[in-house]
């Protein structure tokens, strides 16, 4: 009875206090292969064991797109100066919303963007495969239009090295995107460089007790 | 020293029973170290739609609902990882003993150009005789794995025309309620990966 108590409260303790905090194991991340920019095939095992933060956009978009690529760019800068992944890669994946675009297409939108195709690449592939990936695994809302006028709401989905969706974040919500993304980028490095020995268990109760919002 | 002994002695007693107390309850409340990666509030493991199981009949987790099951992608002309990974889910699977029944290890084909039902079900059996395959067409096994986490492209055949598959190859580990509960990563060892499979079935 006491026990029950003690464990209640500490558990109780644990979800107020958050002493450590830790990303939601969200789902599963769609598994795919696509093309890259340079022609090569992308895929979902490509990014296995690095970090990687997933955008969605069309190819030669303005307005919106350019707030995305100032966030991206801003999150690329910021991770590469101030995050610690331990020995983790990090690198941003934008997924063109288009069907079977050419590489050099893919290229062009990289460039436009300041993808560097190494630390930022674009890929793409036909439409059925990237409705299926962004739609139906992402939970990414796009269409393309009778005219070919493609409707999306740009968004980020950041996802670990084992290919677990850890965030997901919408358009201009009340935070700034890049600080928000950053700030759980940095709580996912912690997470990773603690992830063995006791310190692991600990991170591992972490995800049992936490509220996860 | 009589009155030393006489206070040291029960408190001796005490220390070490209140230690053995801890260790017990520690061992029953401590979380389960998974050696996988594992969702604390896992989703329903998405349906096999479309696909067949060796036997024939069409496929349905809901089969298996109150069973753990292990889901594999690969496919039977597979020269090295897949052979390698079902002997290691075997070696586990053995481990448990009479609760291996309890457990159900499916391998979904990835290559549904050679392999039949019956070709996939004869060489599932040769690791062991409880192994089901799952098979199905292109698009339907593509959209479900997909939905797993999966990908899979066939490589150009060579001058003789035999082609290999390049495929994720983590399991997959459905809880009793059929939520994807657990991913393990190709590497994992019998022993680990039996002992993950004991949690599941707790």
């Amino acid at each position: 009875m006491w026990f029950g108590g003690l464990l209640a409260g500490a558990a109780l303790a644990f979800a107020i206090l958050q002493p450590i905090k830790v990303l939601p194991r969200i789902r599963v991340a769609p598994g795919y292969a696509m093309t890259d920019q340079t022609g090569a095939t992308f895929t979902s095992e490509t990014s296995r064991g690095a970090v990687t933060l997933y955008s969605f956009a069309p190819l030669g978009c303005r307005s919106r797109c350019d707030d995305v690529v100032a966030t991206l760019t801003a999150v690329q800068e910021r991770v590469a100066a101030e995050v610690d992944l331990g020995d983790v890669d990090f690198r941003i994946v934008t997924i063109a919303l288009a069907d079977d675009p050419t590489a050099a297409a893919l290229a062009d939108a990289a460039d436009a963007a300041g993808a560097d195709g190494d630390g930022w690449i674009w890929i793409g592939g036909p439409l059925d495969r990237v409705r299926t990936v962004v739609g139906a695994g992402f939970r990414q809302y796009f269409d393309v239009t009778d005219g070919g006028a493609v409707e999306f709401d740009p968004g980020y989905t950041l996802v670990d090295g084992n290919g677990v969706v850890r965030g997901e974040y919408r358009y201009r919500t009340l935070a700034d995107d890049a600080e928000k993304i950053v700030s759980q980028i940095v709580a996912l490095g912690v997470e990773l460089r603690h992830s063995t020995g006791a310190a692991g268990l600990a991170y591992e109760a972490a995800h049992l007790f936490s509220c996860y919002g | 020293m009589r009155h030393l002994l006489r206070t040291a002695i029960p408190m001796l007693l005490a220390v070490v029973a209140g230690g053995l107390m801890l260790v017990f309850v520690l061992r029953e409340v401590a979380p389960h170290s998974w050696n996988g990666t594992a969702f604390a509030a896992p989703d329903p493991a998405p349906a096999f739609t479309g696909l067949s199981f060796d036997s024939g009949e069409p496929a349905d987790l809901t089969r298996y609902e109150g069973k753990v099951v292990v889901v594999f992608f690969g496919y039977t002309s597979c020269p090295d990882v897949c052979p390698l990974t079902l002997s290691r889910v075997a070696r586990a699977i053995e481990g448990l003993g009479d609760r291996g029944d309890e457990v159900q290890v499916l391998m979904v084909s990835v290559d549904p150009a050679r392999d039949t039902l019956d070709v996939l079900g004869e060489y599932l059996r040769n690791f062991d005789e409880r192994f089901v395959g799952v098979g199905g067409d292109m698009a339907s096994v593509a959209n479900m794995a997909a939905s797993y986490g999966v990908f899979f492209e066939a490589q150009p055949p060579d001058d003789d025309g035999f082609y290999e598959v390049d495929h994720t190859s983590t399991l997959l580990g459905i809880d009793r309620q059929g939520n994807l509960k657990v991913i393990w990563n190709p590497d994992v060892e019998a022993d680990p990966l039996r002992s993950d499979i004991e949690e599941l079935l707790s």
